[in-house]
């Protein structure tokens, strides 16, 4: 059995996090697929964990 | 906390295998292989549960132990179908400048470590109150 992988990438979202020095602001587009998503699409707060299974 | 606020509150994970974690890599491609079989988060679970048991035939064993198809699963890892997935991901965590774990985003927030229950509920109802 083949089958695709889950076209990826749906929500994209743009996080502005503060980085290092003060002010020094970096945006990036983070893309994820839905299937490492847990919760509805429509809520208002978003938590992005970015981890290791190690 | 995703119980707390349900239906509010939506979790994204994204991978940051360290690079001294040599086994840590083909556990995240082997999660979302998962994934593609629909059985992304209990596979998860399992990983942090066993950590760090991530040889290949362990990646494998989890997957027949959730009632994945073996084979199909094997043949996802081995071809490591999700390397460039897991690469984005750890792309997108560098040009963020992250470099430990865990680290949150809280609707853009950063908030790095894992930090006590009541620092993400704090955080977590400003970010409503915000969108109010």
């Amino acid at each position: 059995v083949y089958y695709s992988p889950i076209a990826a990438l749906l929500a994209l979202l743009v996080v502005t996090a503060s980085i290092g020095a003060p002010r020094a602001l970096a945006q990036i587009e983070l893309s994820w697929s839905p299937s490492m998503v847990k919760g509805p699409p429509g809520a208002p707060v978003t938590i992005v964990e970015f981890s290791d299974y190690q | 906390v995703l119980e707390e606020y349900a239906g509010r509150v939506r979790l994204v994970f994204k991978d940051r295998p360290l690079a001294m974690h040599t086994l840590a890599r083909a556990a995240h491609e082997a999660a979302r292989c998962a994934g593609a079989q629909g059985k992304y988060w209990p596979y998860h679970d399992r990983l942090f549960a066993v950590q760090p048991a991530f040889r290949r035939a362990d990646l494998v064993g989890y997957a027949r132990e959730l009632g994945l198809d073996r084979d199909e699963f094997a043949r996802c890892l081995d071809e490591r179908r999700f390397a460039a997935d897991v690469e984005r991901d750890i792309a997108q965590a560098q040009a963020l400048g992250i470099n430990s774990t865990p680290t949150f985003l809280i609707n853009g927030r950063l908030v790095i470590g894992a930090s006590s229950i009541e620092e993400f509920r704090s955080i977590i109802d400003k970010a409503l109150q915000e969108r109010r």
